[in-house]
């Protein structure tokens, strides 16, 4: 039998995220544009495999097979893999994850994996009603769970209740994650700062949520290379990023299997978090820089608990403490996150699997110092799955 | 820049006035689309059901067409309780969905330690915003929600649907 190959991320790109005057396609077109940037040894012919994440695709761009749709407007010829996939906010992380089973297997050698939603409607009420086709539709969604910010506000209460977080300490999620947003080009609030005073003072969104604790509605597109480690030497003489270990853990679709004592608890993601980092052979102490999924201020404390960054019900204290900044414990969210980027959902695991590979290859705008590992995590949907990407600078034995 | 003429036509003229069951916020009750369909008759009887495993005894929530514990095809309706309370609740202003009217009242609702469905986030209706407090009884309440067409060789049958939420006990 032959040995195992091993899975590397050589770089990509993105296009701009926020509110684009731009289809679909022309997103995807732009995205693979930064990544050949990114790549200038890349040229089409040298990818064997493509997969496209995408929720939206289907009903806002009347796209259900994308895969060909992208195949043609890039010119690739896949040859190993082309299939679209969904997993809603996780979409590109899911790739990422399909992709380095298929590099370890000899099955493929180089993956290009895009992300990209067209979010944004003629009318923006058709926006907000989609969203309640991606929950569960003749159950939670027919009770009006559409757009998420009412059900992380009931999350936000309870954890606010059981853990005293406090709308102060959510606050500097939203201040941090700004901050780091603002050096970065393709944001949706690139340039854009705010104070701790700005983030308290904010209108209110959903009781306790204020505007910015919450991630926008974005579109966007994003692009990857995975690669064998043999070929991502012929494509990039930059530090090699190898794909560590990955756990992706799913327990119910709708409300009545959750499986938290209350909404306060996320076990499903402890659990993806603990495969995770089994199969990277690392613990959380390990890891230099993490981009976990700030869809809302109260998802990134939750995730920074549950994935064993801090003690459970001491996130709020973490991240105040200044922790997720450039010179703390574990910066996080270094690009600027959901929050500061935008969020087009299947665009969002591969945009942070990027910032991911640029700081361990040194090169990335917020740069970690010495950065060896990182950790990217998505949640999907409302809470319904968690994904988790792991990154180091030498591969796991 | 472009220029656009004024239309004569806006939108997509060939639908005007046909059902599209993609945009449609309701499940498609009809027993010609759906083997749950007992669970809406038993909301017209002002039941609220599940099924319940004969060979594992779980009662699963949604209702079934297998046992997700077992995988058994052998499956009996239940009755679920139809009081609970709130845990913790959001309402909404702006930003509901089209289709359903603000305030938009959720609730994550608790139906009891030994219930086989313990929580579940519910519509709340029939209730002034402000007027919910946690800690609160709601009960299950039915209502009737907009029909839709079946093609059934050259006839159109209509299917009636309702649906169901909690309401205050007063």
């Amino acid at each position: 039998m032959a040995l195992k190959k091993n899975a590397v991320i050589v770089g990509g790109g993105t296009s701009k995220f926020g509110i684009r005057q731009a289809h679909l396609l022309d997103m995807i077109q732009e995205a693979a544009s930064a990544c050949s940037q990114d790549i200038p040894g890349l040229k089409p012919d040298d990818i064997d495999g493509l997969i496209v994440a995408t929720t939206m695709a289907g009903r806002h761009s009347s796209a259900l097979n994308t895969a060909p749709l992208v195949v043609h407007r890039l010119g690739l010829k896949p040859t190993s893999i082309c299939i679209r996939l969904d997993t809603l906010c996780a979409g590109s992380n899911s790739a990422i994850i399909v992709a380095k089973g298929l590099i370890e297997s000899g099955i493929a050698e180089v993956i290009l994996v895009t992300g990209a939603e067209k979010v944004y409607m003629p009318q923006r009420w058709e926006t907000n009603y989609t969203q309640l086709m991606v929950n569960d539709h003749d159950w939670d969604s027919a009770m009006g769970l559409g757009v998420p910010p009412p059900f992380f506000a009931m999350i936000a209460k309870m954890h606010m209740k059981r853990y005293g977080t406090t709308k102060e300490q959510m606050a500097h999620v939203s201040v941090a994650n700004y901050n780091y947003g603002t050096t970065n080009p393709k944001g949706q609030f690139s340039g854009r700062t705010l104070t701790l005073k700005e983030a308290m003072e904010a209108r209110i969104i959903a009781d306790p949520f204020g505007l910015y604790d919450c991630c926008p509605l974005s579109d966007g597109a994003s692009a990857v290379i995975i690669a064998s480690e043999e070929k991502a030497k012929e494509l990039s003489d930059r530090p090699l990023v190898y794909l560590r270990g990955t756990g992706q853990h799913a327990t119910h679709s709708m409300s009545a299997g959750w499986p938290g004592e209350t909404l306060a608890e996320w076990p499903h993601l402890k659990k993806a978090g603990e495969v995770a980092f089994k199969n990277a052979q690392l613990t959380p102490e390990d890891i230099d820089v993490a981009q976990v999924h700030d869809c809302f201020t109260i998802s990134e404390i939750i995730e920074l608990e549950e994935l064993g960054f801090c003690q459970k019900g001491e996130g709020g204290d973490f991240v105040a403490s200044g922790a997720i900044k450039l010179d703390g414990a574990l910066p996080t969210n270094t690009d600027g996150g959901l929050i500061s980027v935008g969020h087009p959902f299947g665009a969002s695991g591969a945009r942070q699997s990027l910032e991911l590979c640029k700081q361990l290859q040194g090169r990335a705008i917020n740069q970690v110092k010495d950065a060896r590992f990182g950790l990217a995590h998505n949640l999907s949907g409302t809470c319904a799955q968690h994904t988790v990407v792991i990154y180091g600078r030498e591969p796991v034995d | 820049m472009s220029e656009y003429k004024k239309a004569e036509i806006i939108g997509t003229p060939a639908l005007n006035g046909t059902y599209v069951a993609e945009m449609d916020m309701w499940p498609l009750e009809a027993q010609e689309f759906n083997r749950l369909y007992p669970f809406y008759d038993h909301l017209r009887e002002g039941k609220f059901t599940t099924t319940k495993c004969r060979k594992c005894g779980h009662v699963a929530f949604p209702p079934g067409v297998i046992c997700p514990k077992c995988w058994s095809e052998e499956l009996e309706w239940v009755e679920l309780p139809q009081r609970a309370r709130v845990v913790t609740f959001t309402e909404t202003q702006a930003g509901a969905p089209i289709g359903f009217e603000s305030p938009l009242i959720m609730a994550w609702l608790n139906f009891g330690e030994k219930a086989p469905l313990k929580h579940l986030l519910g519509r709340i209706i029939n209730c002034r915003e402000g007027q919910l407090k946690e800690g609160d009884e709601v009960k299950f309440v039915v209502f009737e929600v907009p029909s839709h067409p079946i093609e059934v060789k050259k006839e159109t049958k209509v299917c009636n649907r309702v649906f169901y939420a909690f309401e205050p006990v007063k």
